[in-house]
């Protein structure tokens, strides 16, 4: 009888049924992609059109659905920089200036493609809906939309491999559909305890044309934090968490 | 000569792999944590100033030598930071050396700008004891609310600063709601003979604290000072995003029983007490096309009249006159030993307007960051505007190229400043 229902049900509201497996699916996107809570290593490499290139290393930890820090490491100009995003909140910590200042998800701290949203991102089901879903062949297609206009890009077009729900790509696009990057994942490898995620993460964007951006993960592993860790008066000790 | 073709099209197809593979190499030396820390940076800065002879400061500190319409000043500085870490300890030290050719010649200056101990028992609490900078406030260019820093250089406002020895903690506590951050920072400022000593009044053993709350995704600080040095002092700071690209902060300041010593133009000196507010609010705009704004007001409550700087710039000028005339340079000395700590300060006078416009990569071109500062005083309507290039394309050489123009009528606060044009070169590398 009751399975009688849920088929009149899925028959009578397909969208609401679709939208539930869609959401379901981006949330395990997002757990394929990193543990809810999490250290890794990153370096993010601009490189331009002529081949030149700049790499930053960071040290980046992750508890729940809305506390990330990120750690300059490298280079030397700015080590010891630090941001911190609780919630819609994001700072900067610049050893120099000796206090976070608030700054804004769309600023950038490295300079190039990338902007502090990339660098301090959150679980996607944390910022976006998923307004539809197409299936193809072997991927899905999800049409993601944010929650608030606080997010960094209004609309998300994200490709999903079918076999290891991990992203394939995703189109990053303005209110207006206009687009502002591509990101490409690659490169699957096994990170142990039970992490297996794209390793490499590539970047155009048409407003930067012929220059590219790479992110690298390391160490990517399962780590508890302390709530106090996510704060502000607790950024210029980020490094003794390394 | 075949068996060479191919031999060399495999070099290349595998130099072309090693490129490639090279391109994104992630070594783990790189994130490997030593327990130690050595960095820092060098820096040249050579400056041109195009001095103003009929200014009252030219005439203050030029009176008795003749430099041309020009003086030129190189200065060279290594900043070196260290540490050492060993597990719930820290070692932190800043030493800077500031080497500087001018008029004036020679002179080379070491201070330690920064040297603590830090403890760290758990990630909610920190003590701290030695030379350091607490840097209070959410003010860009100015931060009333900085009771226990020195006063930072508006036109550059991110320099490092000298600390003061004190001992501190921190204790921070999270929370789920709408207050999601609470922490308490105390710190002890003894100030005696030889510690602290350009601090305030000596033999005081003084008591500061902040305490910041998140609540309402709005940053809070409450602060004090007291114990004797200083006259008691009582702040409170603000800074929230209105929207993601859209910031507002604010800071006053309450002095109890301020005293402000003033001259008058016929060269007697009083001082005056009073309680005495100080407040800043501004905000930050960044727009689609990646340009920041910066807009502040500051109205400094310790700060002079418009009266009382023009009774300043006429004893200056009497003490010249007298020096012309007979050789005397005693009201100079007099006018010099009053511009210390007080018309010397920065930003001496009462309401300024703090104007920042710099664009990100402009053209695309990356790494690229001009801008144009101005600070306004709005009170006697003079004003400096600065434009600069700041590009660091290269890994760790950062260039600034800056040029600033000083505007104002006779007795107003930048009209009488020595110099009429400043050119600035500031090549940077960091180790």
């Amino acid at each position: 009888m009751i399975s009688i229902v849920t088929i009149l049900i899925a028959i009578i509201f397909p969208v609401a049924v679709h939208a539930i497996d869609s959401a379901q699916l981006l949330m395990k996107v997002d757990r394929n992609l990193n543990p809810e809570s999490y250290e890794s290593y990153r370096k993010l490499i601009n490189i331009e059109p002529d081949g030149r290139k700049k790499e930053f290393v960071l040290f980046i930890i992750k508890k729940g659905q809305d506390k990330v820090t990120a750690l300059f490491i490298s280079p030397a100009s700015e080590k010891g920089r630090s941001t911190l995003r609780l919630g819609d909140n994001m700072w900067l910590y610049i050893p120099n200036v000796g206090k976070p200042i608030r700054i804004t998800s769309l600023q950038s701290v490295v300079g190039g493609v990338f902007n502090n949203s990339d660098i301090l991102r959150l679980d996607y089901a944390t910022e976006y809906n998923v307004e539809h879903m197409e299936e193809m062949d072997s991927s899905y297609l999800l049409y993601l939309k944010a929650k608030t206009k606080t997010v960094a890009y209004d609309k998300l077009k994200m490709w999903v491999d079918k076999e290891t729900i991990l992203p394939i790509k995703i189109e990053c696009l303005t209110e207006a559909s206009m687009l502002i990057k591509t990101i490409y994942f690659k490169k699957i490898k096994d990170f142990g305890g039970g992490i297996i995620r794209p390793s490499i993460i590539e970047t155009d964007s048409p407003l930067y044309k012929d220059y590219k951006s790479v992110i690298i993960f390391a160490k990517v592993k399962r780590r508890e934090f302390n709530d106090e860790v996510f704060t502000l008066t607790f950024m210029p000790n980020v490094g003794s968490l390394r | 000569m075949k068996l060479l073709m191919i031999l060399l099209s495999l070099l290349i197809f595998f130099s072309e792999i090693a490129i490639a593979q090279e391109e994104y190499a992630f070594d783990i030396s790189e994130i490997e944590k030593k327990p130690y820390h050595i960095g820092g940076y060098i820096e040249l800065r050579p400056v041109l100033f195009i001095l103003d002879k009929d200014s009252s400061l030219y005439k203050l500190r030029f009176y008795n030598r003749n430099e041309g319409n020009t003086v030129e000043e190189y200065n060279f500085t290594i900043q070196l930071d260290g540490s050492y870490e060993k597990g719930i300890f820290k070692l932190y030290t800043k030493i800077n050396t500031d080497f500087q050719e001018s008029y004036l010649g020679w002179s080379e200056e070491t201070d330690l700008y920064e040297g603590y101990l830090s403890l760290k028992p758990s990630p909610s609490l920190t003590l701290e004891m030695g030379k350091k900078t607490l840097k209070w406030g959410k003010g860009y260019a100015w931060n009333p609310i900085a009771f226990v820093d020195r006063i930072k250089d508006p036109d550059d406002p991110e320099l490092p600063l000298e600390g003061y020895i004190v001992a501190s903690a921190d204790y921070i506590k999270s929370f789920d709601g709408f207050l999601k951050t609470f922490s308490f920072t105390p710190v002890l400022v003894p100030v005696y003979d030889h510690t602290n000593s350009d601090f305030g009044r000596i033999d005081h053993l003084n008591f500061a604290g902040k305490l910041y709350f998140l609540l309402y995704d709005t940053d809070i600080d409450c602060i004090f000072l007291g114990g004797g040095s200083k006259t008691t002092r009582y702040g409170i700071d603000f800074s929230r995003n209105i929207t993601t690209n859209f910031e507002i902060h604010g800071e006053f300041a309450l002095f109890n029983e301020y005293k402000k010593v003033f001259i008058n133009r016929a060269g007697s000196i009083f001082t005056t007490e009073y309680d005495a507010t100080s407040y800043l609010i501004g905000v930050r705009y960044l727009t689609s096309l990646d340009t920041t704004y910066i807009v502040e007001y500051y109205h400094n409550g310790t700060g002079f009249s418009k009266s009382a700087m023009k009774d300043y710039f006429s004893f200056i000028d009497r003490g010249y006159n007298l020096y012309h005339s007979s050789g005397d340079d005693s009201l100079l000395k007099m006018a010099s030993h009053v511009t210390k700590e007080n018309y010397g300060r920065m930003n001496p006078m009462r309401d300024y307007l703090y104007l920042r416009i710099s664009q990100k990569e402009p053209f695309n071109i990356l790494y690229l960051t001009p801008a144009i500062t101005g600070i306004f005083n709005i009170k006697d309507k003079s004003f400096f505007i600065s434009s600069e290039l700041l590009y660091n394309a290269i890994t760790n050489l950062e260039l600034r190229l800056k040029t600033t123009f000083i505007i104002g009528d006779t007795d107003t606060e930048y009209g009488e400043k020595q110099n009429d044009y400043r050119v600035e070169l500031r090549v940077r590398y960091y180790f």
